[in-house]
């Protein structure tokens, strides 16, 4: 029980503070496309006895570096091209468990995850990853914030929003992948999608929206977790409940905080 | 389409942005071939054509945003160029204040580690002082209005001290007397800080009273040089297709489209 609580704080504490970025970028079903890239990368590594992380993260990193900085045509928008990446990633992860032993099992195993079997390596992991992009926000928050707020000024001024987006986007896909196996590829984009959504609505500056976002996700799962034990629920489906309640929380406070600001 | 005038030259030595026989397009379709400019410090060069005339896609290919087609850009090396994209390209959903934005604008010159302290939030404080607009550093970016994000804009590209300043469509969405600030301010800092200025627009009526150099673009033709030997009525009118007629009110160059006229002269 306890390293399933350390697995999802430090998952929940690092997708919420990355997932921001996705919010601010209006991207989040990049964050979507990620678990799906991640879970197919697993899939593959269980059908083929390959190891498993190493070929989750790498199927994420290539998603991250190949889907974050896409420029959409005028033809096809990202949302259609990121809609696309889910649809065959996740319908691949199906395909090819569906000819390994024990496919529906490990279908479900993916999708939803199984933290209360977390072994000690993999929290050390999740909490080493925790670590560093805690650091590798503090060191470049800035530089993380002029890509995603105005990428062009920045780049006119001489930042090389390339390589800084990249370095963003590979940061998302590899806490992304380490946390699937994990959590599962539901939780891991509900984890990235909703805390910040939630905190977007109830701050009023950058700084409080990655606290509140990275709050919210190391104490929903431990919530969730509890809830598993006590009441026998699921931990990743109570996880995402409770993380869309905390959404749903957020828009009614912001209302009313809205209707008192008018008044 | 693809082929380019130019009238005159500038003449200018100190250049500090310069395209050699430019090819501008996306993709595989050109806009504009064989455009050569030369960007002199000091000056205010005016952009100005209708919508769809290619001016955007020659500031992105300018700024370095777009690569060329065929042709070079360059910068003179040590130039610092700062930025003010039009303001709806900005996404408002970002919880920053004003301030915040400024300060960006020094950040964007900094180090990749560096971290705001109490020198840049001085320099951001007084770049929007330049503005008047100081007491608005609190707020949040997203509940100003229109004029006043333009303006903290402009404060942002200005924290960094430029050498220039490129602005993409300035004035759009501002009142007349927003409008008007604007103008005056950036011939202000032109002349008493020696700010090149590059200024796209579709409102004529702007660079006429602003710009010391004009590109002019149309139908796939580039007209530039000088304001005051490009910007005539028989140019102008050849250029757009209808009859244009310059006048001055109040000591300003104002610009009417003449409907008794022929409308192909």
């Amino acid at each position: 029980m306890r390293l399933a609580l350390a697995a999802s704080v430090a998952s929940g504490l690092t997708l919420g503070v990355l997932g921001v970025y996705l919010a601010i970028r209006r991207i989040v079903f990049f964050g979507l496309v990620l678990a799906s890239a991640a879970t197919f990368g697993a899939a593959v590594a269980e059908a083929m006895g390959w190891p498993r992380a190493l070929v989750s993260l790498a199927v994420g990193l290539g998603a991250a570096a190949s889907f974050g900085d896409v420029d959409a045509s005028t033809r096809v928008s990202n949302e259609s091209l990121m809609g696309w990446a889910y649809a065959a990633t996740s319908s691949a992860t199906v395909l090819v468990l569906a000819g390994a032993a024990g496919g529906s099992a490990d279908t479900l195993q993916l999708l939803f995850g199984n933290v209360l079997s977390v072994q000690r390596a993999q929290v050390i992991l999740l909490v080493v990853l925790a670590a560093a992009v805690s650091a590798l926000q503090l060191l470049f928050a800035q530089r993380f914030l002029l890509v995603t707020f105005d990428a062009q000024a920045a780049k006119v001024a001489g930042v090389n929003t390339r390589l800084w987006s990249l370095g963003l986007n590979l940061t998302i896909g590899a806490a992304t992948a380490a946390a699937v196996y994990e959590i599962g590829a539901l939780s891991t984009f509900a984890l990235l999608a909703l805390p910040s959504m939630a905190a977007l609505l109830v701050t009023s500056s950058l700084r409080s929206t990655f606290v509140v976002a990275g709050a919210l996700g190391a104490v929903v799962p431990a919530l969730a977790l509890a809830a598993a034990f006590y009441l026998d629920l699921p931990a990743g489906p109570a996880c995402v409940a409770l993380l869309a309640i905390a959404v749903a929380i957020s828009t009614v406070w912001n209302r009313a905080s809205s209707r008192r600001s008018g008044a | 389409m693809g082929t380019t005038t130019i009238m005159t030259t500038t003449g200018a030595t100190e250049w500090v942005l310069r395209g050699q026989h430019l090819t501008v397009g996306y993709g595989r379709r050109a806009v504009f071939h064989d455009l050569t400019f030369t960007v002199a410090q000091g000056q205010i060069l005016g952009i100005v054509g209708p919508n769809g005339s290619g001016k955007s896609t020659l500031l992105k290919t300018m700024l370095g945003l777009l690569a060329p087609l065929a042709g070079r850009v360059e910068r003179r090396p040590g130039t610092t160029i700062s930025y003010v994209p039009q303001r709806e390209r900005i996404d408002v959903i970002v919880p920053v204040t004003a301030l915040e934005v400024v300060e960006m604008g020094l950040a964007a010159r900094a180090g990749a580690m560096h971290r705001a302290g109490s020198a840049d939030r001085t320099a951001a404080l007084a770049a929007l002082g330049l503005l008047g607009i100081e007491p608005l550093g609190r707020q949040l970016f997203r509940n100003l209005s229109t004029g006043q994000q333009q303006r903290v804009l402009l404060a942002r590209a200005l924290a960094g001290a430029p050498d220039v300043l490129v602005l993409d469509e300035p004035t759009v969405g501002m009142d007349l007397a927003s409008e008007a600030a604007m103008l005056e301010f950036l011939h202000d800092i032109n002349r008493s800080r020696g700010v090149t200025i590059v200024l796209v627009t579709h409102l004529l009526p702007i660079v006429l009273n602003l710009a010391t150099t004009v590109m002019v673009m149309a139908s796939g033709t580039v007209l530039q040089g000088p304001a005051d030997d490009v910007l005539q009525e028989d140019t102008l009118t050849s250029l757009y297709g209808v009859a244009v007629r310059l006048g001055t009110v109040a000591g300003r160059r104002t610009l009417v489209v003449d409907r008794g006229a022929p409308r192909h002269v």
